[in-house]
């Protein structure tokens, strides 16, 4: 028989047959992985790195101020004065109303195309959605600030305050920028994420219930809201959440939108700030240590606030899809 | 040289605490086709996996006993399972071509990846390689297309052909035939019988006319457990154990 | 059976709300291509992309030291994220059986997480505090954070796609690990994984926030990556929110360019995954 390949012939190594001379495979293999785990481990590190220097740098805050960081509603830098409950506040009721725009638009589309459009024009409809995802955030700024401003100051202003003008939500004058824009912004900004979310929670439903529905002469929209909504409520739940967490952490939009101003409004009207756009407006201005230590606790609490987000998210539309696996 | 080409003893295998293969004792004789047959689960497939040190890839195996390749133990403490897996080649239940690759480099990824660079010599291997897999007529107008593209039955010859690239004694087959239509199954049967000149073939097979018709030696498996083993013609026409009776007379399995 | 006429119009109303909603959805996305489009490509000129900026008052200029600058912080912290982001990658679904790598996945999502501004400041702290200036290494750093757990999941995903007999039959040939991953596995990832990373890149060039008080801003071109760089997003912000009506044109024609470049790259990512895929499936059928 010719020998083809040339390689270590068992008869040519008496000793130990299966072993190889040089770097043995094992060791070779053991280098690798030590190579992986080592990115692994500097890639954890890094996260505990960030951790604690964000810590470090809000540390001169956080024994200026303690828990009142969080209550009092004051900022103010000249006088070296820090109290974050607007930005808080801006944060939360921008996020709130983006969500309340965009769940019900972007559970719409997931299952709109899911159900009723045929596969090659949902994926159309899809990629659509997606691009949305892709345009960067200053580009939503830009077009919010000289589009969406003069419109919701012109159009939408009027409408909302001859019919919901007795709610102090929509009282006071509209300068176009101000917290009712930025979330209409974000609410655009955050569709992509729950739709893709929700289209994945949705597909996992087992089709069996809707078409035994179906067979029982149900309209669509029964055999949807039994068979489909129903089921997947908590991962719809989220894919909201989700959601909320993106819009929690969005900052040129907001930043340009938003009018910029450290004050609680009760009016949607009214100009804000929320935790993001305030570091990207004040941080490379800062120049009192406090200011910035200011900042750097409140892009600690930003961070803490969509950890949990983030992390509660997941846990249900985890336990969702599991669920739906197993059915 | 011995004749026994490779001896396993008391080998058992585990799955976290399922105990897959519970001591076998067997000897293979050089240039023989020994089939494996038995009801499925019966751990036939983990025990021929225990054969090239290819189970313990899977999270939670455990194996003890001995395998003893040319005399040499394969589990030995300084054994290396990649040097085992030269010597020991394996073709799976799947056709598995690897993926966005010719079927060229298909055939000659494993002496390539050894150190061979020489292109003329590369070429030899994989002519060698795809004739002796009996697809060489099929392929040599298209080798660079991807692997992938070929039939089921031409993919499955591809992996044959990329076994014998690396030459090994010993060829393992995890039912090989299963995925196949019986056209594509029989041509994979006619290459082992050509192969038997020039190595040892040992294919778990669930298929047990396939069993008769090719293999010299056939072991009967259930639940782990070598039932019995002798030459394949004593075992279809005059088995000793009731068991086995019962499983190729098929009222059993 | 009969459906009521309540029943018949709830279930049109349904449908008619789907569609409101899907295409009310496109609204924003045409307007905001139309807006661009309108007032980005009549700012644009050769000057636009060939100049850095003219001092305040005098007309003219361009943003060619930001799209410079943009190309020079990305191509960095791609080349450092891409090839670590790849190997966390690999562990993840290589060896995805260890603590280690439970704990990385969770450092994943955490880092996937993480708004970008305050990755911003992360670079902040580790770089320009301790450099005393901003600097486009700080940019590069910051942006390199947003790709990686990008590149990581992706390339997570894609290889789980190789089934595992795969692997096996890389490894009955006598090849070690090693050589089965990057020779089999990641090689036959490739398209795919070429295209993730250009998805990641793509949402890189984008980012603004994470570069307001990094590489911060330059209005010349610069060569040296230890001080203040340019860059797309950035020169865009600050000539937005600028009162001059010359620079707002430009920050249009920043944006137009900056579309471009983004839904470019992500667009040619999918259609270089589709196009390969679509090959592979003709080639077989024929």
């Amino acid at each position: 028989m010719v020998e083809m390949v040339s390689k270590d012939n068992i008869e040519n190594n008496t000793s130990s047959p299966l072993k190889k001379r040089g770097i043995s495979y094992k060791q070779q293999d053991k280098i690798a992985f030590m190579i992986l785990r080592g990115f692994a481990l500097a890639i954890v590190l890094l996260l505990g790195l960030m951790i604690y220097q964000l810590f470090q740098a809000s540390a001169p805050a956080i024994k200026e101020f303690g828990f009142s960081f969080i209550y009092n509603d004051f900022w103010n830098p000249i006088e070296d004065e820090f109290g974050a409950l607007p930005f808080i506040y801006g944060t939360l009721v921008t996020s709130l109303i983006a969500i309340l725009i965009a769940a019900p638009v972007s559970i719409a589309i997931a299952l709109f195309i899911n159900e009723y459009l045929p596969k090659a024009l949902g994926n159309l409809l899809g990629l659509f959605v997606e691009l949305i995802s892709a345009i960067p955030s200053i580009i939503f700024g830009l077009w919010g600030l000289y589009y969406l401003a003069p419109w919701v100051k012109d159009s939408l202003t009027p409408i909302l305050k001859s019919t919901l003008g007795f709610l102090p939500l929509f009282s006071g004058p509209s300068f176009g920028i101000g917290i009712l824009t930025a979330s209409i912004i974000l609410s655009i900004m955050i569709i992509p994420t729950i739709t893709s979310v929700c289209r994945e929670v949705f597909k996992v439903v087992p089709s069996l219930q809707k078409e035994a529905a179906l067979a029982l002469g149900a309209t669509k929209f029964e055999a949807i809201k039994l068979a489909i909504l129903k089921p997947s409520f908590s991962g719809v739940m989220g894919a909201v959440v989700l959601g909320l967490g993106r819009a929690l952490g969005e900052t040129m939009a907001v930043a340009m939108v938003i009018g910029n101003s450290a004050e609680i409004s009760k009016s949607l009207f009214g100009a804000g700030a929320t935790m993001a756009s305030v570091m990207a407006n004040e941080y490379a201005e800062a120049d009192s240590e406090i200011h910035l230590s200011a900042l750097c606790l409140i892009g600690l609490l930003l961070f803490v606030v969509t950890f949990f987000v983030n992390f509660f998210a997941r846990s249900i539309t985890w336990k969702a899809k599991m669920r739906g696996k197993k059915v | 040289m011995s004749d026994v080409v490779l001896k396993v003893n008391d080998l058992k295998a585990w799955f976290d605490d399922f105990n897959a293969v519970k001591g076998i004792d067997l000897e293979y004789k050089r240039n023989t086709i020994n089939a494996i047959i038995g009801p499925s689960g019966c751990g036939k497939s983990t025990y021929i996996r225990c054969l090239n040190r290819i189970h313990e890839e899977v999270a939670g195996a455990k194996i003890s006993g001995e395998v003893l390749l040319e005399g040499k133990n394969i589990y030995a403490p300084d054994a290396d399972p990649v040097e085992v897996r030269k010597h020991i080649g394996m073709v799976f239940q799947k056709p598995n071509p690897f993926p966005a690759m010719s079927i060229f480099d298909n055939v000659v990824i494993g002496p390539r990846l050894w150190g061979e660079r020489n292109k003329k010599n590369l070429e030899e291997i994989a002519y060698k390689s795809l004739q002796k897999a009996a697809l060489w007529d099929e392929v040599k107008d298209k080798l660079h297309q991807e692997g992938t593209s070929l039939s089921g039955g031409q993919q499955q010859r591809l992996c044959l052909a990329r076994t014998l690239a690396t030459n090994p004694p010993i060829i393992l087959m995890d039912e090989p035939t299963s995925a196949l239509d019986p056209i594509a199954a029989a041509k994979v049967e006619d290459l082992m019988m050509e192969l038997k000149d020039e190595y040892t073939v040992i294919v778990v097979t669930h298929n047990m006319q396939q069993a008769a018709r090719v293999a010299d030696y056939t072991s009967f498996f259930v639940l782990g457990e070598l039932i019995e083993h002798g030459l394949s013609s004593d075992i279809f026409t005059n088995p000793k154990n009731q068991k086995t009776e019962d499983y190729i007379t098929g009222r059993f399995g | 059976m009969k459906l009521s006429p309540q029943r018949k119009f709830k279930n049109l109303l349904f449908k008619f709300l789907l569609t409101l909603a899907s295409v009310s959805v496109l609204i924003p996305l045409i307007l905001i291509f139309n807006f661009l489009l309108q007032k980005g490509s009549m700012a644009l000129s050769l000057d636009f992309f060939l100049n850095e900026p003219k001092p305040v008052g005098e007309l003219g200029g361009g943003m060619a030291h930001a799209i410079v600058g943009s190309l020079t912080m990305v191509g960095l912290s791609a080349l450092i994220s891409v090839p670590i982001g790849i190997l966390c990658g690999v562990f993840l679904s290589e060896y995805r059986q260890g603590k280690i790598a439970a704990i990385l996945k969770f450092t994943i999502d955490i880092l996937t997480g993480i708004p970008s501004i305050v990755i911003g400041i992360f670079s902040y702290l580790i770089f320009v505090v301790t450099m005393k200036s901003f600097s486009a290494w700080a940019g590069a750093f910051a942006l390199s954070i947003i790709i990686l757990p990008i590149v990581t999941r992706t390339t997570e995903e894609i290889l789980k796609l190789i089934p595992k007999h795969v692997r096996e039959a890389g490894l009955a040939l006598g090849l070690p690990k090693w050589k089965v991953i990057l020779h089999i596995v990641l090689k036959g990832s490739k398209n795919s994984l070429i295209t993730g990373v250009i998805l990641a890149i793509s949402r890189a060039s984008g980012e603004t926030a994470p570069l307001l008080f990094t590489a911060f801003g330059s209005m010349y071109f610069s060569d040296k990556l230890t001080e203040p760089m340019a860059s797309l997003p950035v020169q865009i912000y600050n000539y937005a929110i600028s009162p001059y009506d010359d620079w707002q044109r430009q920050a249009w024609a920043g944006a137009f360019t900056l579309i471009l470049i983004c839904l470019g790259l992500n667009i040619s990512a999918r259609l270089f995954f589709k196009r390969k895929e679509l090959k592979k499936f003709f080639v077989r059928k024929s």
